[in-house]
């Protein structure tokens, strides 16, 4: 069963001198085993929006419902939520514990799940993401890496065994290797768990070469959502937008605004090479 | 202008040293960038430039002062200014003009002598409109223009940015790019980048790759990124024009060339276009 | 959204309250607080009311603000009413029903202690009201300032007071985020005693203070970088000058407390 958002509004501070509305009347529904991008500039209301999966926020109106839970009902939520892990841009918002084992197991822990049964998931969620047990397992949290930090607390969600998986920003501050090996990690979940995941992420070429769908996210509207061959045919619009297109679209759009008749699919390196092979060959 | 010359430096309790040997000249109106992996030295090689760290082992002058003399370190750091990673955490007070003039406050300046620097500093981050507002309700990269504000008001050679963009989204790390690559242009200040993003070092003069406390690569952007191979291996990557160029050039399909952007890339494509 | 609290409470103004040096306004807080204290007898009282309401109408704060202020004393200003009410029993017995008894003295202090109280809190308030939190620091420690011959240190609590003010709402933010990735793995803070949620803040606070100690670091390796060395040899972006209005305002709060003194001793009592 899927997740499904249905004119979901949400204001902050309603009704006062500084009503601010930070999503409007989004409908979307996420499917399962669907690898979905959210993307859309600081402020355009992504964070808010997902926040909103998990029932850390209630519609000020609209509704918000995951595999049949209406996540507006108290009752519902809580089990809703169960399904719905979430894991937040900064690690060190999370990390607390004095062993990366003992923080990964709070999750588990407060799902009512006995010490072994707990612990027992949380080792198989550290292998899961590259943290060996044999060497993590009792370092404290706060001695990792940055890349390391970012994958126990994945490790924390993971653990927890959600159906929904929701990443936000899971890539920032990370060196390019560190990048590559969480976004790895992340399709390698997908494929062991057999989870949805929805990442919200600033990287273009990342979120293009990973989602099967992408939502455009603009002022705290849905601009547009669809495959990445339907989202990054609209390059100009995006660029207008002041969001990054892929560099490979945006060379795409130079070209054809040189007056190059160059097909609205093309966004990735190899579809361009692929593309003017077939070109200079006609010729 | 800068010279280092043989750096060592390790943390308190660590293993490994951070910086282990390093040795590197950095010319006035220069625009460096110095990329390296999370943990490669980069950001603690930054803070040697103005004493906020002091080398274990050899020295590090900055226009003929050593930076472990204690009586020079005000004026190196007049002369060398760093913007930080973190926006939140370099901005001290609660209004933002305030916060700009902090620097110059610090050095003793005039009153009326701060409020035009803080005027000026202002007008060069473009957030001049800002001047009442309260920082904590700027977004990031707004954050980070008041950041840069707050060292240009204190009118130094030599601009450091120590990872500056590394936590803002691209339209405010565009913002912070174009603002450093102009203040070299126009103004004449030395830039000190560093960076995780190959793209941002697309600009620059010189482009020194760090890896485990050392010096690894140096060069022009265009030397550096025909080692894409290299790159890798030190847990970086090449721009991705740079990856399209390579692949176009294993495919025959195009010369050997420097292309390192978009519109460079742009150039090269459209006669083969047209021949075709 | 946590972070849009406002801080301290100043509503932005240019009023002639708003224009006073910040000095001079702490000076005059303080000397009306003892105008206050100094009122000795309820027949005098209306002076120190008339004043409040007339500075209040100068400010142009609207008077919700005052309200919102005088919010916190809701419950305690009732509760010294009654006390004084019932339990001062000397003068004439003026009211009896059952076993309650009110007595003229009574009544007086009842009345006398709750309008202490309303009017050193709104106008204190007033100082907060038109005062930024940078202006109220300065004057704090211009003010403070002889005091570092004595090697009180002046500037440094006013450069904590700054931060503190600056990193509030920062933290207040944070601590939010915080607990949304906690309640996003299942901490429960509501429910079970005290013990129990007590140590549900714990994956809370440790995050929280961890950061808070990193924040500490950078921010002041980013001060030392912008040449900070302590107070001395300091200049200010902003001068405070006394101007006539100071003196106006100084004039007029010892009018009033002259006023207070000499009513104290002459008025003719009315009971």
């Amino acid at each position: 069963m899927p997740i499904i958002v249905e004119k979901l509004t949400h204001k902050y501070m309603p009704n006062t001198d500084n009503e601010f509305v930070a999503v409007q009347d989004i409908s979307l529904t996420i499917d399962d085993g669907e690898f979905f991008g959210i993307i859309g500039h600081t402020g355009s209301g992504k964070s808010t929006f997902i926040q909103h999966l998990n029932g850390l926020m209630q519609p000020t109106s609209g509704s918000v419902t995951v595999d049949g839970f209406d996540m507006s009902d108290k009752k519902q939520r809580v089990r809703g939520r169960a399904l719905v892990g979430m894991v937040f841009q900064y690690p060190d918002y999370q990390l607390f514990d004095s062993t990366v084992l003992d923080d990964v197991s709070f999750g588990p822990k407060n799902m009512g799940l006995d010490a072994e049964e707990a612990r027992q998931r949380s080792l198989e969620a550290m292998r899961m993401v590259g943290l060996e047990p044999e060497h993590f397992a009792e370092k404290s949290p706060f001695e990792l890496s940055g890349g390391e930090k970012r994958r126990a607390a994945l490790a924390g969600i993971i653990a927890m065994r959600p159906k929904y998986l929701v990443l936000d920003e899971p890539m920032a501050g990370l060196d390019p290797s560190g990048r590559r090996e969480i976004l790895a990690t992340i399709d390698s979940l997908r494929e062991e768990l057999k989870c949805t995941v929805i990442m919200v992420s600033h990287s273009m070429e990342d979120v293009a070469r990973a989602a099967g769908r992408i939502a455009v996210m603009n002022d705290g509207r849905l601009y547009a959502v669809g495959t990445p061959d339907e989202i990054f045919s609209k390059t100009k619009e995006l660029i207008s937008m002041g969001l990054d297109a892929p560099q490979t679209a945006r060379l795409a759009q130079e070209l054809r605004e040189r007056g190059f008749d160059v097909p609205q699919d093309i966004y990735t390196n190899e579809r361009f090479v692929k593309w003017l092979r077939g070109r200079v060959k006609h010729a | 202008m800068i010279s280092i010359s043989n750096i060592e430096y390790s943390y308190d309790g660590a293993l490994k040293k951070a910086l282990d040997g390093v040795s590197l000249e950095i010319g006035e109106g220069e625009f460096v960038a110095i990329v390296g992996h999370n943990g490669s030295g980069k950001s603690t090689l930054a803070k040697m430039l103005n004493a906020l760290l002091l080398p274990d082992k050899g020295s590090v002058s900055v226009f003929g002062m050593d930076t472990s003399d204690e009586e020079k370190t005000l004026d190196i750091r007049k002369k060398v200014g760093i913007v930080f990673q973190n926006p939140d955490n370099q901005i001290v007070t609660t209004v933002v003009e305030e916060d700009v003039g902090f620097g110059p406050e610090n050095l003793g300046v005039p009153t009326e002598q701060i409020i035009e620097r803080v005027h000026s500093a202002l007008e060069a981050v473009g957030m001049l409109e800002y001047a009442k507002h309260a920082p904590h309700m700027l977004s990031g990269g707004q954050k980070q223009r008041i950041a840069i504000a707050g060292v240009l008001a204190i009118d130094p050679d030599v601009l450091v940015f120590d990872e500056a963009t590394a936590m803002l989204d691209p339209l405010g790390r565009k913002a912070v790019i174009e603002i450093a690559s102009r203040l070299n242009r126009e103004k004449g200040k030395t830039v000190v980048m560093i960076t995780q993003y190959m793209e941002e070092v697309t600009a620059a003069d010189r482009v020194i790759v760090m890896s485990g406390g050392k010096i690894a690569m140096e060069g022009t952007p265009e030397q550096i990124f025909r080692k894409g191979d290299e790159l890798r291996a030190l847990r970086l990557d090449v721009p991705v024009m740079v990856e399209l160029r390579d692949m176009l050039v294993r495919e025959g399909l195009m010369k050997e060339s420097n292309v390192l952007d978009v519109s460079q890339m742009a150039e090269v494509i459209c006669p083969l276009l047209l021949k075709n | 959204m946590l972070k849009d609290i406002t801080l301290g409470q100043y509503v932005p103004g240019d009023s002639t309250l708003h224009r006073l040096d910040p000095r001079v306004k702490i000076l005059l807080m303080i000397a009306y607080i003892v105008a206050v204290f100094l009122v000795k007898r309820i027949e005098v009282f209306p002076i120190v009311i008339i004043f409040t309401v007339a500075v209040t109408l100068l400010s142009r704060v609207r008077l919700s603000y005052l309200a919102k202020a005088l919010k916190p004393m809701k419950l305690l200003l009732p509760l010294m009413f009654l006390m004084n009410l019932f339990f001062i029993k000397t003068g004439e017995l003026i009211f009896k029903w059952w076993i309650i008894e009110v007595y003229k003295d009574g009544l007086i202090n009842a009345v006398f202690i709750v309008l202490r109280l309303a009017t050193l809190v709104a106008g204190t308030s007033l100082l907060t009201l038109t005062t930024t939190p940078i202006a109220l620091t300065d004057g704090i420690e211009k003010l403070l300032s002889p005091l570092k011959i004595i090697k009180f240190p002046a500037h440094e609590l006013a450069m904590m007071m700054t931060i503190a003010l600056r990193f509030i709402p920062t933290l207040v933010e944070e601590a939010d985020k915080i607990m949304k990735a906690q309640l996003a793995r299942g901490a429960d803070f509501e429910s079970g005693n005290v013990i129990k949620r007590a140590k549900a803040m714990i994956p809370i606070l440790i995050p929280l203070f961890v950061n808070s100690f990193r924040r500490a670091d950078e921010l002041a390796m980013a001060m030392e970088s912008r040449c900070y060395h302590g107070g001395e040899g300091r200049t200010k972006m902003r001068v405070y000058s006394f101007k006539t209005i100071d003196l106006i305002a100084v004039i007029v709060m010892a009018l009033l407390i002259a006023a207070v003194v000499l009513l104290n001793k002459y008025m003719p009592a009315v009971w």
